[in-house]
């Protein structure tokens, strides 16, 4: 038996307006580009929706309903379901659609598509429970099998999922830890009892989502039937092909010109043609397959480029500079216990904006190798830093405005002890120490026929004796 | 850009596609700078009297540069060589002239178009029309950026086959250190962004002085250096007057070799407005002394050097953003630095000149003999 894991990756971060120095301390929005740029985050959305959410669920649906032996996993980050529900429903209501068929499984992940596991633990299990809390709400289900962002992975967050309760965890199936062995098994993270790992075979998965449309490739174009042959091929040597890859290969980085679509069609069909092939859910997999050996990964692997690390996210001075900045406020910000300036750091955490400051290829001159929708690293990290710094003087102004407030509160309780005789007194005299900042004065409620008769009194008509 | 002093004389070895040969050097009395408008005169030394003093007389440029093309027709007819290539308007007749008198295959290497000069398409129409037919008669037009190439296929109608483009390299050894200058400035917290070139419409210096003001209002700790003169000195010193910036712009005249090493070296940030460069050397400049540039999208250099904060020209509410912000967040420039001159090393006039060899060789193959 083989099975093939089919995993897709939902997501879209609040990209940052191009935020201006004179902008701080005088704009608090950061995210509300409203130009005909990829900076405008209504606009991207509905173009990706047009483009490959809404064709590809459609597809999507067609065959859940035409093969009862089809199953994908899906993962969504919070910041593209609450861009879904405001800007296009009816592509959350068809993700709904999906799920409700009891077919499609949602994995954990942080919120805000954040690297926080890296940098705050806290921070990383609060997002963690905010994202379960919203599958919930939208999906009605509990995800039991986790991936973090851009895939990122070592052996301490497979034990911090093991400790949590989640029964797998997926992770890129590189060579450098795997040595001779195949990503085609499941596999014991390094540490850990319990917990499975799902290794993405990146050889098909990249196939389908990097090489599909590129001419110059040898297999181009790539058929569904020759694609099924090459799972095929692994019957023998392994158990589980696992295809993780971005939603968005379907339509937007895989034009519907590539024939991207046609493929994915025809694909489900040419696999099950083999009788002992089928798809599993991530679950279902881990349920059906034991570990078979150890996978040791002591240092952060991600799914980027070839070097599999952090460095597109935090490989320059300006990223690191930025990253630091951004977890060094949790502190601060944590404590204005205001959810607006709290929702508005996590945005900040969401890792495609350390992405768009990478210098990694821009030493040929082609900025464009890469998608961001700033002009340069540099404008990227510009308009990230004075966002922050707003967010920064709010915070603190928050922080500030909180201190006073406890004192006041302070000083009207220690005011009202020790006035206790002479209540409701219209003068109150301070400590000195106090004297800049004034008290509440309590009001004595007016019962409501003292109102009635203050009215009547106002009337300053001799009523009785006329 | 060409040097300000252009020294040859006697006998000097070039190589040819592959042959050494000998050239004899002339030495011209002057040298026309192409940055003028074809009607300016300059006054020439055309022999000496009996007393010996000096015989001057006033030419407008135009003429010398028909002069400079009757000799170069001479000298062509006399000497033996393989291509001609020939630098900006004020020697692109002369280049033509060699060209009719020796059959010789001749390249025109535009550092600069009277587009460039004009910072628009007001045009000096007796320049503009050198331009043009120079170009229609050479065999190669080399541009020093894909930003100059568009200008000279759009507005001067050269076919994009015939048009190569060549970028300028850049000094890429270690400068060494020397000792700062406006170091009390410095002293007193001030953070200084120095405009380093010619004072004219093409420089877009307005534009800086604007992108000023709107930076002083923000941060009055800012102090900027203007270094250079041209035709426009008089117009930015009154602007800067009348904005009130007098305190926070400061004029350091024309700076050339150590004195200008030691500004790139001593200030924070190195601006280059450009309405319309060819290319500019300046951040590249800026970058071996270690100071990283914000320089204008309508420049060749923005092309090839990416560690650098690129702006529309006319964009001064960015400008003075991306100049705020980088003397707010050191890291950023810093990196750049770093980056830039990492990037430089693949910059070098070698390569410029490698990719020049290429484009003679490639002429000379189909001369026949």
């Amino acid at each position: 038996m083989l099975t093939v894991c089919p995993y897709f990756h939902v997501h879209q971060p609040y990209r940052i307006k191009k935020y201006k120095v004179f902008d701080i301390g005088n704009d608090s929005e950061y995210f509300n580009d409203d130009s005909e740029t990829d900076l405008n985050n209504r606009r991207i959305v509905e173009k990706v929706a047009n483009k490959s959410y809404r064709p590809t669920n459609k597809i999507l649906k067609e065959l859940l309903d035409n093969h009862p032996d089809f199953r994908f996993n899906l993962s969504f980050s919070g910041t593209v379901l609450d861009q879904f529900e405001a800007y296009t429903p009816d592509v959350l209501e068809s993700f709904q659609e999906l799920v409700a068929t009891g077919r499609v499984e949602i994995l954990a992940d942080t919120y805000h598509h954040s690297l926080a596991f890296f940098y705050s633990l806290p921070e990383f299990k609060r997002q963690v429970q905010k994202h379960e809390r919203r599958i919930k709400q939208l999906f009605e289900v509990k995800p039991r099998v986790f991936r973090n962002t851009e895939l990122s992975y070592r052996n301490d967050l497979a034990k911090w999922c093991e400790d949590n309760g989640y029964v797998g965890i997926m992770a890129e199936g590189w060579e450098k830890y795997l040595g001779w062995r195949s990503p085609n098994y499941l596999y014991r993270p390094a540490g850990c009892k319990k917990i499975k790992v799902l290794l993405k075979n990146y050889k098909l998965s990249d196939d389908i989502a990097f090489r599909f449309g590129n001419k110059e490739w040898n297999d181009w174009p790539l058929n569904a039937e020759t694609y099924a042959d090459w799972i095929h091929s692994h019957h023998g040597d392994g158990e589980t092909v696992n295809l993780f890859m971005d939603y968005e290969s379907f339509g937007e980085h895989q034009w519907e010109d590539t024939g991207i679509f046609d493929f994915l069609r025809a694909m489900p069909e040419m696999v099950l043609r083999h009788p002992e092939t089928s798809f599993k859910t991530a679950t279902e997999t881990i349920e059906s397959y034991e570990a078979t050996g150890e996978y040791d990964v002591p240092d952060v692997l991600t799914w980027a480029d070839t070097d599999r690390d952090l460095t597109a996210w935090t490989g320059n001075d300006i990223q690191r500079d930025a990253i630091g900045a951004i977890y060094q406020m949790e502190t601060e910000v944590m404590k204005t216990k205001n959810k607006n300036l709290i929702e508005t750091w996590r945005k900040l955490q969401t890792s495609d904006h350390f992405y768009y400051m990478c210098t990694k290829w821009s030493n040929d001159g082609d900025v464009h190798s890469y998608f961001s929708p700033y002009q340069s690293p540099y404008d990227a990290y510009i308009a990230f830093m004075n966002a922050l710094s707003d967010l920064q003087l709010r915070v603190s102004k928050e922080g500030t405005e909180r201190d006073k407030k406890d004192a006041q509160k302070r000083v009207a309780k220690a005011v009202s002890k020790e006035k206790e005789p002479k209540k409701h007194s219209a003068t109150v005299v301070l400590p000195e120490s106090l004297g800049a900042i004034s008290p509440i004065q309590p009001v004595k409620k007016k019962r409501w026929w003292q109102k009635v008769v203050d009215k009547i009194r106002s009337l300053e008509v001799p009523l009785i004796g006329k | 850009m060409l040097p300000k002093i252009q020294e040859a004389h006697g006998d000097a070895k070039f190589i040819f596609a592959g042959n050494e040969r000998i050239v004899k050097i002339r030495h011209a009395d002057i040298t026309p700078l192409p940055y003028q408008n074809a009607s300016s005169t300059i006054d020439v030394i055309v022999g000496y009297d009996k007393a010996g003093k000096a015989i001057i007389k006033s030419r407008t440029i135009i003429e010398e540069v028909h002069r400079f093309a009757h000799q170069a027709s001479i000298i062509a007819m006399e000497e033996e060589f393989d291509v001609i290539h020939a630098h900006d308007w004020t020697s692109y007749l002369a280049g033509v002239a060699a060209k009719i008198a020796s059959g010789k295959p001749l390249i025109l290497h535009v550092h600069a178009t009277s587009f460039d000069q004009a910072a628009g398409n007001n045009v000096d129409p007796a320049i503009y029309k050198i331009e043009k037919e120079c170009f229609a008669l050479a065999d190669k037009v080399v541009a020093v950026s894909q930003f100059t190439k568009n200008i000279v296929v759009q507005k001067h109608f050269v076919p994009e086959t015939k048009v190569e483009v060549v970028h300028n390299g850049c000094n890429i050894e270690e400068p060494k250190r020397l000792e700062p200058t406006l170091s009390e400035l410095k002293r007193q917290g001030k953070k200084i962004v120095l405009y380093h070139g010619r004072i004219t419409i093409q420089k877009g210096v307005d534009y800086f002085i604007r992108a000023a003001k709107r930076v002083v209002d923000v941060d009055p700790n800012v102090i900027f250096v203007v270094s250079g003169s041209g035709d426009m000195i008089t117009q930015i010193i009154e602007m800067v007057g009348s904005m009130g910036l007098s305190k926070n712009v400061l004029f350091a005249g024309a700076l050339w070799y150590e004195e200008r090493d030691r500004m790139y070296q001593s200030v924070d940030l190195v601006v280059m407005p450009s309405v319309s460069e060819p290319f500019g050397l300046v951040p590249l400049e800026a970058l071996q002394h270690g100071t990283p540039s914000i320089i204008t999208k309508q420049s060749g250099v923005a092309e090839v050097l990416t560690h650098v904060l690129k702006v529309d020209f006319w964009d001064v509410d960015e400008m003075a953003n991306q100049i705020l912000s980088s003397l707010r967040y050191p890291v950023v420039r810093q990196q750049m630095v770093n980056e830039g001159k990492q990037q430089m090393q693949g910059m070098s006039w070698r390569q410029a000149a490698t990719k020049m060899l290429a484009v003679y060789r490639n002429l000379v193959q189909y001369v026949t003999q």
